[in-house]
């Protein structure tokens, strides 16, 4: 076989190496686990884009215990680290997706193999890391993109349930879960049925009678006054039943656990922040379709988006064919805080990097971009004192790369998560060893 | 037989008035007989006698049911029943060309005897034999003064024949004035009916095809049994083929139903291929075809349903409206006055309003959005009594014709104004009944009761749409006084000398509705109120001043005029011109992505001549007058190609049977299609439609070309080759109780239509070489498999998993042919070997799967494994969206190890090679089409946007254009949105409006 390849170089070099110790089918496990980091590590000679410091030229990473405990030109590498040349290449913060389901969709057509939405409209008890499968197929294939946290999100009802941060490398989902609860889901009622877009929407089946956009809004409201009045009886000492999900409520309310309100049409939006700022809880729009008619307000009252598609056609027949495309650079022109994810729901957290670069080409600077799938997200999710950027404190979990990874003219080489260096196979290229071989063995054939 | 049957209804009918000749009525009279002398003079009216054609002060005199004359002057003649038309005015009676008198429902338990075996196929079904009691159908196309109709059946595709009907009360033997003188056909098939094939737009049109074969197949198969001396068994008794003899010998008009400008074009063309007599049934949206049309003579028949105004009525309706929508809603009315003054010669009729009483007032917005008067007289009129053959006795008023006529108070066209009477074949039927008094102007009325006032009742306004207002001068003891009230509503009940009306009580001091009655003599009137308080004061009062206005509204048109270019397809993007193809383009000094042997070119050109590329190389020498594109820091590449869409068709699967290879793709093309655009945009210019994947075998796909703002026909890819549809895995055998329900069953259904196609053509053979027996006839089904055993038909066949594949490639090789290409594929990679060895192309997709069960295994490697293995290689999106950014599917595959030029093959020349196009598209090659795409960078990059599209040397985007067309559909849209609200500001909304002055 004779190699053209560019990329192919070192998932190839990293499995010939694998193999020649086990040259035999692997099974169910085209990834292995790796153990926490136990010697510090130090990277050097790297282009470091530290997204909140800007960018190191000829840097060093060191990490020790899964942290990062320095960064720069001129780091002391203590005596017993590893070293890693990684001259000529690129360093970047392992990427975010704030709209995943990741280990806990698997097949989409096969039910069974999917714990996305739980019965009932208002779930906000539900947390989505007990359900993720760390043997996931997707878990391999998204790390391989460079994304290498996810907000797990259970979708359906009116509150589906918690966001969990996962970081995607562990035995099992205690060890991944980097935030039981990050943020609680809403979905917000849909005023005009006839445009719904987007995953976890989907609340009745088309016989059911559908309540109206005003009695949805109001079975919000009563919901979360019903939570309020729990916990004002519970914190004034009364003696009151337990309730899972009014429990659950208590630190939304608290305003501990931000509130990710998914919303598309002007309308949505407007209303959703309202309500927001009657409950007095921190909200996130999520969607955000049509942000732009409400960016105005969205920078007034400083409410950041995540945008949910813009890998994707615009909605309205008579929008630019870039409407979505564009949406990112309009955003940031007017000054509305956002982040970027995948969108897609399940099968595709991979794309999360082409997702943020599409924006690239319709006019964002890169820098915004790349901050739309790290720090920004993390921000608005509570998880920016661990991870978004490479600064010392934060978790080791980062790219090496040839260049940008929102763009697939770059490799992703190399990640690390919390300063463990991954296995970076996965089942896509398990497949392409394996069938690369039967192609090699055909030709042999035909050969001789 | 039939001539004969005409000739005698049309006697029957000239003989006749208000009752049968004693000597020539078959029905016994039972009781007394009723004789009225049928003999009357109607005098004095303006009398429309055609478009055109205007007698003031003229006399109509009737006998027997004709005309006996017409003409100025008001002298009836001795012993005619005087009928005085003094201020009315007369037209002709109207006739629907294309009326439903729902008559041809669905008996319960379907149709029975020899029909069809498709119970959707009706031609055998005649409005004659089936004439029903419609009484109450007929009366209320007689209120809108319409005398005869076309009747025409509505149920199933072949829906049987439409006769000519008189609209009078005569019994069902005297209403037939033609029977039986078209077919219908629709493309919407009835679900009461039954049968689960066809259920898609291009099943419909195989059917009608197989059918108009089978009827022509029909009458030789009897002729050859017959001319045998009935030596063999007879062929099948079929009515509903032999009632379509007339129809494929051209001998019998078909009416087509169309529902959209798209269906008119399929209809049109399936009638040219068969050589048939269309006539068609318009659908409203003639102003789109409007450069088309007017150059055609068929008879057209449009309806006037027109539409409701989309919702704007707050702001996030109106971000939603779309410009397709705002038109349709401005231009639909227009469209009779546009045909009109295209030249356009069309019938109106009643058909798709949802309630007959929308007629008139439809008529008369058709009137004031441009439809000139006479010009819808006679699409009522002469025009449909021509077509429907009845022109010597309908359609004007002139001596010798059939007593049709409509007496009107008002002009009917302008005004609103009221039907008094209709009379059909000379027995007249009374609509309304004129206003026997006036109660307009000023009345000064008091009262003595308690609770009585005193006030000034002014009415104003047209007759029929009273107003007017209360001045309360005094009051009662405990109420206030000296204020106005407008009436809430007043009317004015003409047989009764009364008035009604209705106030808000506030104006006296009540909460609640006060009302108030009339009864007018002369200047005198006569009152009674009843008051929130529930006191009824009596009141009396005179007429002080009288009223000076006109009695009914008149209709003026209450939208804005607004500019809107006539634009392909009519909707957002559409264009007003096609793009012009240079003589010569030359691109300079670009990055050239040639897919062909020259590889790729840095600083090069690219040169275009009359459409076809000539050369690629560096400093090209150009000829004069070429455009010139300076893409210095670009990327050109040649235009993107996509295997595999279902955007821009009306349907996408026929999942009736399992087999149809006989339905065709290339049928219902669709230009009013944003995906285009938006594909064009990202650089796509040839696309291969795919029928869907409920089939082992479906239908025939088509190549396209994205040439934006052409209709139907011209989108298709000139001399493309042929491919079928199969599907394999999961979806065909996932439809309940349908063979297959599993892989295996889908390979042996598959085997068993191919061992059949063989057996069809021996017979074939057998019959041209013999002579002897039925005469076999040409089953599309079975010769679209023959193709494909031919390689005729090339298979691209859906699936996913190597199993079913490697069933298939070695089935066709089994009957000694080749598989073309398999797609999806996501597990291709696993037989790649195979499929090299047995020259399979594959197309696949990037990085899509874990979707399905199916999908699972795939891997974004599958391409990299393919080409590694030596199989020709493409992408494809089965994705509307997907299709509109292939640049950067093929980018993905960079990161498999791919080189960039290889990966840009599968997007460009390994799927031109995979869908054997790669003579015409797929790189810059001399000699290719002048396809292809300017970059803003590299076209693998995430970061890289299309700045211009070219197909066949014809700028079909550019982001200077787009940008052009975003301002203008800004500016329409808020033109339309504003013309909605003021419309319906005003009470209107519908585009025209009664003024009531």
């Amino acid at each position: 076989m004779a190699t053209r390849a560019r990329a192919a170089g070192m998932a190839c070099a990293a499995l010939a190496v694998l193999w020649a110790i086990a040259p035999v089918e692997i099974g169910a496990q085209v990834r292995m686990t790796v153990p926490p980091q136990s010697q510090p590590v130090a990277l050097t000679g790297a282009t470091i884009h530290t997204v909140t410091s800007g960018v190191i030229e000829n840097g060093t990473i060191l990490l020790e215990n899964g942290l990062i405990t320095a960064i720069g030109t001129d780091v002391d590498i203590p005596a017993g680290a590893r070293v890693v040349n990684a001259a000529g290449k690129h360093i970047y913060p392992g990427l975010i997706d704030a709209f995943s389901t990741v280990g806990i969709a698997e097949i989409g057509a096969v039910d069974v193999s999917n714990d996305v939405n739980e019965l009932g409209d208002f779930n906000p008890n539900v947390r989505a890391d007990v359900a993720v499968n760390a043997e996931s197929r997707h878990i391999g294939t998204t790390r391989s993109a460079g994304v290498l946290t996810t907000l797990t999100t259970p979708g359906g009802g009116l509150v589906s349930g918690m966001s969990s941060a996962m970081a995607l490398e562990g035995w099992s989902w205690e060890e991944m879960s980097m935030q039981s609860a990050a943020a609680l889901n809403v979905n917000w009622p849909n005023p005009n049925p006839r445009r719904f877009r987007g995953f976890g929407g989907f609340r009745f089946g088309p016989q059911e009678e559908q309540p109206s956009y005003e009695e949805q809004v109001q079975q919000l409201k009563d919901f979360f006054a019903e939570a309020r009045a729990y916990r004002d009886a519970v914190a004034a000492g009364e003696e009151v039943r337990s309730d899972s999900r009014y429990l659950a409520m208590i630190p939304v309310i608290d305003g501990a656990i931000p509130v990710v309100v998914a919303a598309d049409d002007a309308a949505q939006i407007n209303d959703a922040i309202t309500w927001a700022q009657e409950e007095g809880v921190r909200i996130v729009i999520r969607g955000g379709q049509d942000a732009i008619h409400v960016a105005d307000r969205l920078v007034a009252e400083d409410i950041p988006v995540i945008l949910t598609s813009t890998m994707a056609a615009p909605g309205r027949q008579y929008e630019g064919y870039d409407g979505a495309y564009s949406m990112p650079a309009r955003l940031h022109e007017a000054g509305v805080r956002f982040a970027i994810s995948g969108g897609s729901g399940s099968l595709y957290s991979n794309r999360l990097p082409f997702e943020a670069g599409v924006a690239v080409a319709f006019g964002l600077p890169e820098e915004e971009a790349l901050k739309a799938v790290t720090i920004n997200p993390a921000q608005f999710l509570g998880l920016d004192d661990r991870i978004g950027s490479l600064e010392p404190g934060k978790q080791a979990t980062f790219l090496i790369t040839t260049g940008t990874p929102l763009d697939m003219t770059s490799d992703i080489e190399q990640a690390y998560i919390q300063g463990r260096e991954l296995d970076m196979n996965d089942i896509q290229k398990h497949f392409f060893e394996k069938y690369m071989e039967k192609v090699r063995q055909h030709m042999r054939r035909v050969i001789s | 037989m039939r001539a004969i049957l005409c000739t005698m209804a049309l006697a029957v009918a000239l003989a006749t008035g208000a009752e049968a000749q004693q000597a020539s009525r078959t029905q016994p009279v039972e009781g007394m007989r009723d004789n009225g002398t049928g003999y009357h003079a109607l005098v004095g009216a303006r009398v429309v006698t055609g478009p055109g054609q205007v007698l003031n002060d003229a006399t109509i005199v009737i006998r027997d049911g004709l005309i006996q004359s017409v003409g100025r002057g008001t002298d009836a003649p001795a012993g005619a029943r005087v009928w005085d038309l003094d201020g009315l005015t007369v037209y002709p009676g109207f006739i629907d060309a294309h009326a439903d008198l729902e008559m041809d429902a669905v008996p319960e338990g379907g149709d029975v005897g020899p029909t069809h075996w498709n119970p959707q196929v009706r031609a055998w079904f005649s409005t004659t034999a089936n004439l029903q009691d419609d009484e109450d159908r007929r009366a209320a196309l007689r209120s809108q003064g319409f005398g005869t109709a076309l009747v025409v059946p509505k149920e199933g595709l072949f829906r049987g024949t439409a006769s000519v009907v008189n609209l009078g009360d005569e019994g069902v033997r005297d209403r037939v004035l033609r029977p039986d003188v078209a077919q219908a056909i629709g493309f919407q098939r009835s679900f009461e009916l039954g049968g689960s094939y066809p259920n898609s737009a291009m099943g419909t049109i195989a059917l009608m095809k197989q059918t108009l074969m089978d009827a022509e197949w029909y009458m030789r198969a009897w002729d050859a049994y017959e001319a045998s001396g009935r030596a063999f068994l007879p062929p099948e008794t079929s009515e509903a083929l032999a009632a379509l003899g007339d129809v494929v010998q051209g001998n019998q008009p078909v009416i087509f139903e169309t529902g959209g400008e798209e269906e008119y074009l399929r209809a049109h063309r399936l009638a040219t291929e068969f050589g048939l007599t269309p006539w068609f049934r318009g659908n409203g949206q003639e102003y789109r075809l409007i450069d088309l049309l007017s150059g055609r003579s068929d008879p057209l028949i449009v309806p006037l349903d027109f539409p409701d105004a989309p919702d704007v009525g707050y702001p996030g309706a109106a971000l939603n409206a779309s410009l397709a929508d705002l038109r349709h809603w401005y231009l639909a009315p227009a469209s009779p006055g546009q045909l009109a003054d295209a030249g356009v010669r069309f019938a109106i009729t009643t058909d798709g309003l949802s309630s007959l009483n929308e007629f008139l007032p439809n008529l008369r917005i058709a009137v004031a959005r441009g439809l000139d008067v006479d010009d819808a007289l006679a699409a009522l009129t002469t025009t449909p009594a021509s077509w429907l053959g009845i022109d010597r006795t309908h359609g004007t008023i002139a001596e010798g014709k059939v007593a049709n006529l409509i007496v009107s108070e008002g002009d009917l066209f302008t005004e609103e104004a009221e039907v008094r009477d209709v009379w059909v074949r000379g027995t007249v039927y009374g609509i309304t009944r004129p206003a026997q008094f006036d109660p307009r102007g000023s009345w000064e009325i008091a009262s003595e009761d308690e609770w009585g006032f005193d006030a000034l009742l002014v009415l104003e306004g047209p007759l029929n749409r009273l107003r007017g207002h209360l001045d309360i001068a005094s009051t009662g003891p405990e109420l206030p006084g000296g204020a106005r009230v407008e009436l809430a509503s007043a009317r004015a009940v003409a047989e009764t000398g009364r008035i009604d009306a209705r106030f808000n009580g506030e104006v006296l001091g009540y909460q609640g509705m006060a009302l108030l009655s009339g009864s007018v003599r002369g200047d005198e009137f006569y009152g009674w109120t009843s008051l929130p308080n529930g006191a009824d004061p009596s009141f009396r009062g005179t007429r002080t001043e009288g009223f000076e206005g006109p009695a009914r509204g008149t209709v003026a048109m209450d939208v804005p005029e607004i500019d809107l270019p006539f634009i392909r397809p009519m909707m957002d993007y559409g264009r007003s011109s096609m793009p012009e193809q240079p003589a010569a383009v030359v691109v300079r000094n670009a990055t050239v992505w040639t897919q062909g042997p020259q590889g790729l070119l840095e600083g090069a050109d690219l040169l275009v001549r009359a459409g076809v590329v000539e050369a690629v190389g560096m400093d090209l020498d150009a000829p004069g007058g070429a455009v010139e594109i300076d893409a210095t820091g670009k990327h050109v590449t040649p235009g993107l190609i996509d295997p595999h869409i279902h955007s821009g068709v009306s349907a996408v699967n026929e999942s009736g049977f399992a087999i149809v290879p006989e339905v065709r793709m290339g049928d219902v093309v669709t230009h009013n299609n944003i995906w285009m655009y938006r594909q064009v945009a990202g650089g796509l210019t040839t696309a291969h439609i795919k029928h869907g994947s409920a089939n082992p075998i479906g239908g025939e796909n088509v190549f396209v070309k994205m040439r934006w703002g052409s209709l139907p026909e011209d989108l298709k890819l000139e001399n493309a080759p042929r491919t079928v549809k199969f599907a394999l895995g999961e979806n065909p055998k996932r439809r309940q109780g349908r063979y297959p329900d599993t892989r295996m069953g889908t390979q042996e259904i598959i085997r068993d239509h191919f061992m059949a196609a063989r057996d069809y053509e021996r017979e074939w053979q057998q019959w041209e070489e013999s002579g002897e027996g039925l005469p076999p006839r040409r089953d599309l089904r079975m010769e679209a498999i023959l193709d494909i055993l031919g390689q005729e038909l090339l298979i691209s066949s859906h699936g996913y998993r190597a199993d079913e594949f490697l069933a298939l490639v070695r089935l066709a090789e089994e009957f000694g042919f080749r598989v073309q290409t398999l797609q999806h594929g996501v597990e291709a990679y696993k037989i790649a070997p195979e499929l090299a060895a047995s020259g399979v192309a594959a197309v696949v997709w990037s990085d899509w799967g874990a979707f399905k069960m199916e999908a699972y295994d795939a891997t974004l490697y599958n391409a990299r494994i393919l080409i590694e293995a030596g199989v020709v290689t493409s992408l494809h999106s089965d994705n509307s969206e997907i299709a509109s950014r292939m640049n950067w599917e093929a980018g993905k595959l960079l990161r498999t190890g791919l080189t960039p030029q290889q990966a840009l093959s599968t997007v460009t020349i390994g799927s031109a090679q995979a869908m054997a196009i790669d003579d015409r598209v797929g790189s810059l090659e001399a000699g290719k089409d002048g396809d292809f795409v300017i970059w803003s960078g590299d076209p693998l990059s995430q970061f890289t946007r299309a700045e211009q599209t070219w197909i066949d040397g014809r700028r079909y985007f550019s982001l200077e254009e787009d940008a052009v067309m975003r301002d203008r559909i800004a500016e329409e849209r808020t033109q339309l949105i504003q013309a909605i609200l003021s419309a319906e500001g005003s009470g209107g909304g519908r585009n025209a409006q009664t003024e009531s002055n």
